[in-house]
């Protein structure tokens, strides 16, 4: 026990019980707002995390923002409510510190009215003797409770885990910027009264696309119609800047329209297995260009260039690919043209599918999986090669492969000789497909496709 | 009153009964405790452990009249209240009424529960309302009043076992322990020797009225809410058939039959007052209440069969009881 000083030995018994309940309900409003604080802190993170990627809007930012912050509020008063210590309890606090037989408790406590006046006074003298030995500062010190730690420490497990998971939802997180800069260009073509109807064109078009319930077709069909609005401004107008501008305006359609085609990508994705999906992937894996963004967009930009090397390779590069090509891989090249006025997202239409007579939805990067039969066994969704649908092989879905049996046979110049039943098919020295392939790089290694077992026999 | 003048004069009263019993500390304090709290007390133990003596003792320290009623089963009750005689004075025949020994301030009902259930009911009135009917009419008993009654637990043959509500009627049950080794030598010491030890008067012959101002001091000692509260949870956690069952205890749902009557709070309290009072305080604490728990409750509770059975003490189920409860609500 230590003796206090000063201003505390002069108040009274009450006033120093009262003063130690204030100072314990202070602890426990610190022990609260230390609980709860790191989840709040990493809640409201995490909300300005998402909000900065755009995956909420900021109406629900701010709801949620407001939500979380009377949520906490709540429970820190509801908890310090619940665990505030009475005054009969710091009065026993004081008493077993000084040890003075409940004389504070009683004095606390008991109504003055209905005792002596005299006891209570000399009570009170009495208990006033016991304050010398307590200071409440030494005695009571505000000391951190574990649960803090606790609190502390699963707050950052939380937040660590979030970090770790959100990479794996990360390819959706563009999609809302997008529309944003959509708006933004559209503000900006608005300046220029020539173009104020194609800008309202495009702030309608920024507007849709928001709406949840819109299908991604529905979406595609959209874009594509203001597209070739701005691409048909653009060949129209004279103005440099105004030409910037559509193009800029192109490029962010282009890049929606992209997304649009990924989005339904995915749907298909989820009723239809891998075998199909990486293909034509591959095949839409032509972004805008010029238009900011992060690395998967620059990963999208790559695979376009890629695409369009390979579709240069294909077609300018009879040496470097061999001598033999097959009919399907000739009319491959002539859909894969470059296009002089940078349609890079029909050039991918037409890879995609083929010689088919291409429709707009075909066009905007339809996926080819979501015309297989899918009530059909594996086996029967393709058509042996040299074997005609009903359609003629060139609309069918197939992919030409060279088996590694036939590439090394093919790599020692035997190649096309291994089956004399098909003599008259001859095999590329790298596969062939009527779907996009990266680019052919002479020197390195050659890429094999997979071939599933079960296909072996039909494809012989 | 001041309250050290109470203090005093009880430290003398407990060091001149001490001078002539050996040990028994406790059992002494409390009795003192009873007297001022106007309680009465009923001395459990084995024959020669000096109750009778210390009863005695007690008496001639405070300087009141004393009267001894050794219990039998013939002991009619006219035998302890009184009864009307015919007498003759001056040619005339009259019922005169002749007091009988309950009309002394302290009266040793020695072996109470070996008289019958009759007679014993004759001390309820006396015990409780402090006066006695005789024939239709009631005579005030002396003040200030006190029955200790002692009773042996060993010899049950030809016993009447005291009713639940005269049971009820003692503030205090204090067992009387065998003494010490040491107590037993200084016992020795002291009755077979030469020179035997006397207790001296503390009081005067009138002290009356210092004692009824004592009583009034007693039931002035402050008691916070929170201790109060406390005796009511001890009190109430002794019930075993409670209606929404909070409170009980599960050794008390298991052995007890009864619980303690609302008299049993009251005696906690006051004997806690007494207590604080006779350590110098006017405030009651914590410590006081448990020093008087036991000694206040142990006859209120009523075990049942099983806890006979078992050999379960009520002191046990107490202990039980004081340990689960808490002091802070």
């Amino acid at each position: 026990m230590r003796t206090s000083t000063g201003a505390q030995s002069r108040e009274s018994p009450e006033q120093r019980v009262g003063r130690l309940a204030a100072r314990l309900r202070n602890h426990k409003l610190w022990d609260s707002l230390l609980i709860f604080l790191p989840p709040l802190l990493v809640a409201t993170y995490l909300a300005v995390y998402l909000y900065n990627f755009a995956w909420i809007a900021p109406m629900t930012f701010y709801l949620l923002s407001g939500a979380m912050l009377g949520v906490g509020l709540l429970a820190v008063v509801v908890r310090t409510r619940r665990l505030i210590p009475s005054v009969p309890v710091a009065a026993r606090l004081v008493d077993e510190k000084t040890a003075a037989k409940d004389r504070f408790l009683t004095l606390a406590t008991i109504d003055v009215a209905l005792w002596p006046g005299a006891f209570v006074e000399r009570l009170r003298s009495e208990a006033a003797a016991f304050l010398e030995r307590i200071d409440l500062r030494q005695e009571f010190p505000y000391r951190i409770k574990r649960s803090f730690y606790w609190s502390f420490l699963f707050s950052l497990i939380a937040a660590t885990l979030f970090h770790l998971s959100v990479p794996l939802t990360g390819s959706t997180r563009h999609q809302a910027p997008a529309y944003d800069t959509l708006s933004e260009v559209a503000a900006k073509i608005a300046k220029r009264p020539p173009l104020s109807a194609l800008a309202h064109e495009l702030s309608t078009l920024a507007m849709k696309l928001q709406d949840p319930k819109l299908a991604e077709q529905e979406k595609q069909t959209l874009i594509h119609k203001v597209l070739e609005q701005v691409e048909t401004r653009q060949r129209k107008e004279h103005e440099k800047e105004s030409r910037a501008l559509l193009s800029e305006a192109s490029s962010t359609l282009q890049g929606l329209e992209q997304q649009s085609a990924q989005g339904q990508q995915k749907d298909t994705e989820k009723g239809d297995g891998g075998a199909q999906s990486k293909p034509s992937q591959q095949g839409q894996g032509e972004g805008k260009q010029g238009q900011d963004g992060g690395d998967s967009r620059g990963e999208l930009n790559a695979e376009r260039s890629k695409d369009r090397q390979q579709g240069q390779n294909t077609q300018n590069g009879p040496q470097e690919q061999g001598k033999e090509k097959n009919q399907q891989s000739q009319g491959d090249r002539k859909d894969n043209k470059p296009d002089p006025s940078n349609k890079s997202d029909k050039d991918t239409g037409k890879e995609l599918t083929g010689k088919t007579p291409g429709g707009a939805q075909e066009r905007l990067g339809r996926s080819r999986s979501e015309e297989i039969p899918q009530s059909t066994p594996p086996a029967e969704r393709f058509y042996k090669p040299g074997e005609e649908g009903k359609e003629g092989v060139k609309g069918a879905r197939y992919v030409t492969v060279q088996l590694p049996e036939e590439l090394a046979a093919d790599t020692k110049g035997e190649g096309g000789s291994s089956k004399p039943s098909k003599e008259t098919r001859v095999f590329p020295k790298t596969p062939v497909s009527n779907a996009p392939l990266p680019a052919h790089v002479p020197e390195a290694p050659m890429e094999k496709q997979q071939l599933p077992l079960e296909y072996r026999g039909i494809i012989r | 009153m001041e309250p050290e003048k109470f203090q005093q004069v009880f430290r003398r009263l407990e060091a001149e009964v001490r001078k002539v019993i050996v040990g028994h500390d406790d059992v002494i304090r409390q009795v003192l405790i009873a007297f001022f709290a106007g309680g009465h007390v009923l001395l459990e133990g084995v024959p020669g452990l000096g109750k009778t003596l210390l009863v005695k003792s007690l008496s001639h320290v405070l300087g009141v009249s004393f009267k001894r009623i050794q219990f039998t089963p013939d002991l009619m009750p006219s035998d302890i209240v009184g009864t009307e005689v015919l007498t003759e004075a001056n040619g005339r025949r009259e019922f005169q009424f002749k007091k009988g020994p309950i009309f002394a301030h302290v009266v040793l009902a020695d072996e109470i529960n070996r008289a019958t259930p009759k007679t014993q009911s004759a001390v309820l009135e006396a015990m409780e309302e402090k006066q006695v009917t005789v024939f239709g009419e009631s005579h005030a008993l002396a003040s200030p009043f006190i029955v200790l009654a002692t009773q042996n637990p060993i010899e049950l043959e030809g016993t009447y076992p005291l009713p639940e509500a005269q049971l009820d009627r003692f503030f205090f049950k204090l067992m009387v322990a065998p003494p010490s080794p040491v107590e037993l030598r200084e016992i020795l010491k002291r009755t077979t020797g030469a020179e035997t030890g006397d207790a001296g008067k503390v009081l005067p012959d009138d002290g009356g009225k210092l004692i009824g101002q004592m009583q009034q001091l007693l039931r002035q000692v402050l008691i916070a809410p929170p201790i109060e509260d406390y005796v009511v949870r001890i009190v109430h956690a002794t019930q075993p058939n409670l209606m929404n069952g909070n409170g009980a205890t599960s050794p008390v749902k298991q052995y007890l039959r009864f619980g303690s009557s609302p008299r049993g709070a009251q005696a906690v309290i006051l004997g806690a007052k007494g207590n604080a009072l006779a350590d110098g305080r006017i405030h009651v604490s914590y410590e006081d209440v448990a020093k008087v728990i036991y000694p206040a409750l142990r006859h209120r509770i009523i075990l049942n069969f099983q806890a006979e059975a078992e050999n379960v003490s009520t002191d046990e189920i107490l202990a039980e009881v004081v340990k689960q409860v808490p002091r802070a609500a």
